[in-house]
């Protein structure tokens, strides 16, 4: 188990190298030179001189691997560069940021396992019948909603039209439910239709027949033994959920002027922010790969034959 | 003597489609066994989840009657079929290493059986349980009972089955291709189990492909084909005397294989 752990954790460093070395070449092609970027924003008519100097000064003259050793070097010790429009260290900013994406987000995870459990487990329970009927209309609907326009229409509707919720707001848990349901609804239609085929899946499976055979009562079977089955995969993609949605939050927290990671990464795209980008897609990756990690961790502890398979005892 | 399980005109169809299963009547008695024989798709495992109420009634229609100790299966309330399935009647199944739910230890499925039919606490059942399994020579029950399903081989399994099947006093037990996913060895030990089963008084209905395990168990013999018995008679008549052309067809098969494995052995010697 713990070697299991640790090859997972190097394995992790390699994913870890080869997206911030992917961000760097990515924004490195880009047209816009940050250096300009950042002169226009602090220095009224700049010339090139200045520009260059703040260049030199930015470490940008060097070449592109150089700089990288010099970001990963500062990343080891806890540093990921200034922030070129807050001048702020950008994990003081990441860390200002994350807690509020962090509340939306566990508030959408929360409402997708409440919507998704009950409702797949009835739907493939009652295969067929007016309910899985209705969940499959709403769940369809719910996948082709684009996400940014399904925020403006719960805005329109609950906080204009029926004023339940303010229209911009932060702070208190009322204001968290609107953003939360708008990340989670299409997410729920997602899961909702994936676990409703694993469960019928499932019920197909021998041991199920087997159960059946030996007289063991109906709900029995589904909880005991078709519902646990079908756990694995629900775990593993909850876990890939949860990091998109930490990574994808950037229109709703924009619709909802969400003070959240995303929209602060959105800015620094906008304002060639390079060592900001650099480092929220450091630590967004961290995120997603830990989660990973995760699933695999659970599915493990709850289905003992997966470590064999794996061929790690 | 007592029969204990009495089939007469069984369908089985799928919902407005023509029967893939028709007019099978068959009966066993006390410490008897009935063997169906039958190529794949011939109807026999249909046959076998019919009597035992576990085909799914959304997609197929069963008619008929199903007997046991006189009282027909298919009148009754699906409550009351489930405390007669699994206890009075009970099912061995083809695939030890898939009818085991990989997620559950041995000994949970075990106790849950106990625990579905009769009013034992978790701890009484286990103990019933690993009596049960040191019946059927079974060593280090305990380390039995902790082990999930795939930490344990194929023949194993399949005696945890045989012990669950025998475990509430059945009257009749139901074995579809018990003996076909395993090698010989094993083979030999659940015939050896099955004589014994049958000798205690209970019912034997054995479903197999194979003519060798007919030959070994089997009192009497039912030829299916396309959903149909085709022939019917004791062990002796069918082996010795078969009327019709494709119980002789199955019989040469079957003597052809053993042919082609005396040919391979010779070969490999």
């Amino acid at each position: 188990m713990f070697r299991y752990i640790r090859n997972r954790l190097l394995g992790l460093i390699v994913v870890l190298l080869g997206v911030t070395i992917l961000t760097f070449v990515f924004s490195n092609i880009s047209s816009v030179d940050p250096a300009e970027a950042y002169a226009l924003r602090h220095i009224l008519n700049p010339t090139p001189n200045q520009i260059a100097a703040i260049r030199t000064e930015m470490g940008m003259d060097l070449p592109l691997y150089r700089q990288y050793i010099n970001w990963i070097g500062g990343c080891l010790q806890g540093d990921l560069g200034t922030s070129l429009i807050t001048k702020n260290p950008v994990s003081a900013d990441i860390a200002h940021k994350m807690p509020a994406t962090l509340k939306v987000v566990m508030m959408a995870f929360f409402w997708v396992v409440i919507f998704t459990l009950p409702v797949s487990i009835l739907a493939a329970v009652y295969k067929d019948s007016i309910f899985d009927n209705i969940a499959k209309f709403i769940t369809i609907v719910g996948i082709s909603i684009p996400n940014f326009w399904l925020g403006f229409i719960l805005l329109v509707a609950f906080a204009v039209n029926i004023p339940l919720f303010k229209v911009v707001g932060y702070g208190d848990f009322k204001s968290l439910i609107l953003p939360s349901l708008t990340i989670a609804i299409p997410i729920s239609s997602m899961s909702i239709r994936l676990f409703r085929a694993t469960i019928l899946s499932n019920m197909n499976q021998d041991f199920v027949i087997y159960a059946q055979a030996r007289g063991i009562p109906k709900a029995r079977i589904i909880w005991g033994h078709v519902v646990k089955n079908s756990l694995p995969p629900m775990i593993t993609v909850f876990c890939q959920y949860l990091g998109y949605m930490i990574a994808g939050s950037a229109i709703v927290e924009s619709v909802f002027s969400w003070p959240g990671i995303g929209s602060h990464l959105v800015s620094a795209i906008v304002g060639r922010d390079l060592p900001t980008i650099n480092g929220c897609v450091l630590v967004i990756a961290v995120i997603f790969t830990l989660l990973n990690l995760l699933a695999d961790l659970l599915n493990i502890v709850i289905n003992p034959k997966m470590l064999n398979e794996r061929g790690e005892i | 003597m007592e029969t204990v399980l009495a089939v007469n005109n069984l369908k089985v169809s799928l919902k407005n489609q023509a029967p893939l299963v028709k007019n099978i009547s068959l009966s066993i008695k006390k410490g008897k066994v009935l063997g169906i024989i039958g190529e794949s798709g011939s109807g026999k495992t249909l046959t076998c989840k019919a009597i035992m109420q576990i085909l799914n009634k959304r997609s197929f229609t069963v008619s008929g009657q199903i007997l046991l100790h006189n009282t027909d299966l298919l009148k009754m309330s699906e409550k009351q079929v489930r405390t007669v399935i699994g206890k009075d009647i009970s099912m061995i199944m083809q695939n030890p290493m898939t009818a085991f739910d990989p997620m559950m230890k041995i000994g949970r499925h075990i106790t849950d059986t106990l625990r579905a039919h009769t009013s034992l606490t978790r701890k009484q059942a286990h103990k019933v349980g690993q009596n049960q399994l040191k019946k059927m020579n079974l060593i280090r029950v305990s380390d039995i009972m902790n082990s999930y399903p795939h930490q344990l081989s194929g023949g194993m399994l399949q005696r945890v089955m045989i012990a669950i099947s025998l475990m509430l006093k059945p009257s009749i037990i139901i074995a579809d291709e018990a003996t076909t996913a395993l090698d010989v060895k094993n083979q030999a030990i659940i015939l050896t189990e099955f004589q014994r089963i049958r000798s205690s008084g209970v019912g034997l209905l054995v479903v197999t492909h194979d003519f060798g395990v007919i030959a070994k168990i089997a009192d009497d013999v039912l030829v299916m084909k396309d959903g149909e018995v085709v022939e019917s008679g004791t062990v002796y008549k069918i082996f010795h005397n078969p009327q019709e052309v494709y119980t002789k067809e199955l019989l040469q098969a079957r003597f052809l294989v053993d042919e082609v494995d005396h040919a391979l052995s010779k070969e490999s010697i």
